[in-house]
């Protein structure tokens, strides 16, 4: 297991240190950007009502009534390019095995090692889910970063934001899940990429849609997103524990029916 | 116990069958070649014999262990060389070494040196900078440095040069000396004869033939010319044994099935002024088995 373990840190060590980089970085820019658009965006509040219900369909709750600093915070983890960092990275490194391997040949050399497939898959999702931790940690500091630079009278408690984190993190854990089955059921990782990315855009959408349209708000519960609520977290301060084991719930029956199509399957590299 | 035991071994992909009830032994401490053309089932049969895939019907075996079932236990006791070789682009001798010893919980430095040495493969180089024949050395390397006590190679002297091929075979036949059995896989005779005693014929997924290299050299065609003194002492009538294809005054160009003794045996006592008899013609026996293979198919 150490050795697939090191395989694995030894090829993704370089996108997670980019990942985590720029989430940091990302979340510094936030803190230094959205106070600076806090004043106009009342102002457009006001004037144009219909940039309300944008705003509150992208946080995927309603946002009240004025752009309040506990909105500001949220959008810090809402959002889009935030999100799609941490998806992406939990993708890339989800896909690697078995639909990575599969499709450059390698998976040949590897599993012609006496290694089970469930070690072999167990021992990459670790990585993924370590390396998913850094990239998380990349949030944090930046949050933290960006709090020295822009600390508002009311900004967020630091567990307040290690609740939110909580949240994220078992969002990533979803998500990376569904990647690894999606994985474990095709033999070419483009494929496997653009239909883990088609489920998380998907569920981007329909936590869209769900705040201005009933029926998709009926089915709303089917995205992920629908679990993942920074600004309820900012708003109660209170543990989202309920959407924390949905999240972990969908990753966890994900990632076992990925392992268990990955060992039942025939491993065909022509 | 043999080192590889399949009984009715199926694989079938929907319609399209790789391999079609095959029955194959290969004792252990063997040389066996495993032959056939292209989509004959070799390769799928060896991803059968690994675990990389799951039989139809029918059973295989590797020492007794079956080889779907209980594939871990398999891949201890086999080194592996996959006949459409890729390998990790950052990957180094030294590095793959390494991660593989750790893998298999054995330190495999050593016995890498000696074959990087061998091989003269500069184990600091990555694959990402390897020429396609360092790459098939590095795979060799690979599959040779825990000292497994199985082979199976797919294909191994493609992309070698003639030199390292002859350099490759020598040390198969160490390895099968110390006992350990080398399953030989490959579509061109000439690879198989250079190493092998025994082998398998495979075709549309079934084995056509097993036996030695001696019974079938026994079995293959010779080429023979005989020149008699004159047109005159040459017989109207040719033996059964002897297929005459042409006849030109006092010179036959003919073939023979199997050993030339008969032969040497009839023209004793005729006028014979010269006579070549060629080595057998195994080339031609594997390729009578791929026509019957295109005859049956069309």
């Amino acid at each position: 297991m150490i050795g697939l373990i090191l395989k694995s840190v030894r090829e993704t060590w370089v996108i997670t240190a980019i990942m985590g980089a720029a989430m940091l970085a990302l979340e510094v820019a936030l803190h230094v950007i959205l106070p600076q658009f806090q004043t106009q965006a009342d102002d457009l509040f006001l004037q144009v009502p219909f940039i309300r219900t944008v705003i509150s369909a992208l946080m995927g709750a309603d946002v009240g009534e004025s752009f309040t600093t506990t909105l500001l915070q949220a959008i810090l983890w809402l959002h889009p390019v935030v999100l799609t960092v941490a998806w992406a990275h939990a993708i890339i490194l989800c896909t690697r095995i078995p639909a990575g391997e599969i499709e450059r040949g390698t998976i040949d050399v590897l599993l012609a090692q006496p290694l089970s497939r469930r070690a072999v898959y167990a021992g990459d999702s670790l990585v993924c889910l370590a390396s998913g931790l850094a990239v998380l940690l990349g949030a944090f500091l930046g949050t933290r970063i960006g709090a020295a630079i822009w600390t508002p009278d009311d900004g967020a408690l630091v567990s307040t934001v290690l609740l939110i984190l909580l949240n994220f993190a078992a969002l990533y854990v979803a998500v990376a899940g569904l990647a690894s089955l999606v994985s474990a059921l095709t033999s070419r990782r483009g494929k496997a990429m653009g239909i883990a990315f088609a489920i998380v855009v998907g569920s981007f959408l329909l936590n869209f849609l769900a705040q201005a349209w009933e029926p998709a708000r009926a089915v709303s519960f089917l995205g992920v997103l629908e679990y993942y609520r920074p600004a309820d977290v900012l708003r109660t301060g209170r543990a989202p524990v309920g959407d924390v084991v949905t999240l972990l719930a969908i990753g966890a029956a994900s990632w076992i029916a990925g392992c268990v199509v990955f060992q039942r399957r025939d491993i065909a590299t022509a | 116990m043999p080192a590889i035991a399949a009984r009715g071994l199926t694989k079938r992909y929907g319609t399209r069958v790789g391999v079609d009830g095959l029955d194959l032994v290969v004792p252990e401490g063997s040389l066996f070649g495993f032959l056939g053309p292209n989509g004959a089932g070799k390769t799928t049969t060896i991803r059968l014999l690994l675990g990389l895939m799951r039989a139809t019907s029918g059973e295989a075996s590797v020492f007794a262990s079956d080889c779907w079932r209980k594939g871990k236990t398999v891949r201890r006791d086999v080194g592996y060389l996959p006949g459409d070789l890729r390998l990790y682009p950052w990957m180094t001798a030294r590095s793959g070494l390494s991660l593989f010893g750790r893998m298999r919980g054995k330190d495999l430095s050593a016995q890498g040196r000696e074959l990087t040495d061998l091989f003269d493969l500069d184990p600091a180089i990555p694959v990402r900078k390897m020429s396609q024949g360092m790459r098939q050395k590095l795979g060799l390397i690979l599959a040779m440095a825990h000292d497994p006590r199985l082979l199976i190679l797919d294909e191994p002297t493609s992309a070698l040069d003639p030199i390292v091929q002859e350099m490759l075979a020598e040390h198969l036949r160490s390895l099968w000396r110390d006992g350990r059995t080398v399953f030989f896989s490959s579509h061109t005779l000439s690879a198989v004869e250079r190493i092998c005693d025994r082998v398998a014929i495979v075709r549309r997924g079934r084995i056509v033939a097993d036996e030695t290299l001696e019974s079938l050299r026994s079995r293959a065609r010779r080429q023979v010319r005989i020149e008699f003194a004159s047109e005159a002492d040459a017989p109207e009538v040719a033996p059964e044994f002897l297929d005459v294809s042409r006849r030109e005054a006092a010179t036959w160009q003919a073939e023979i099935d199997g050993e030339a003794s008969a032969l040497l045996e009839w023209l004793k006592g005729r006028s014979v002024r010269d006579l070549s008899i060629s080595p057998p013609d195994l080339e031609s026996l594997f390729h009578s088995f791929y026509r019957d293979d295109e005859g049956s198919s069309s």
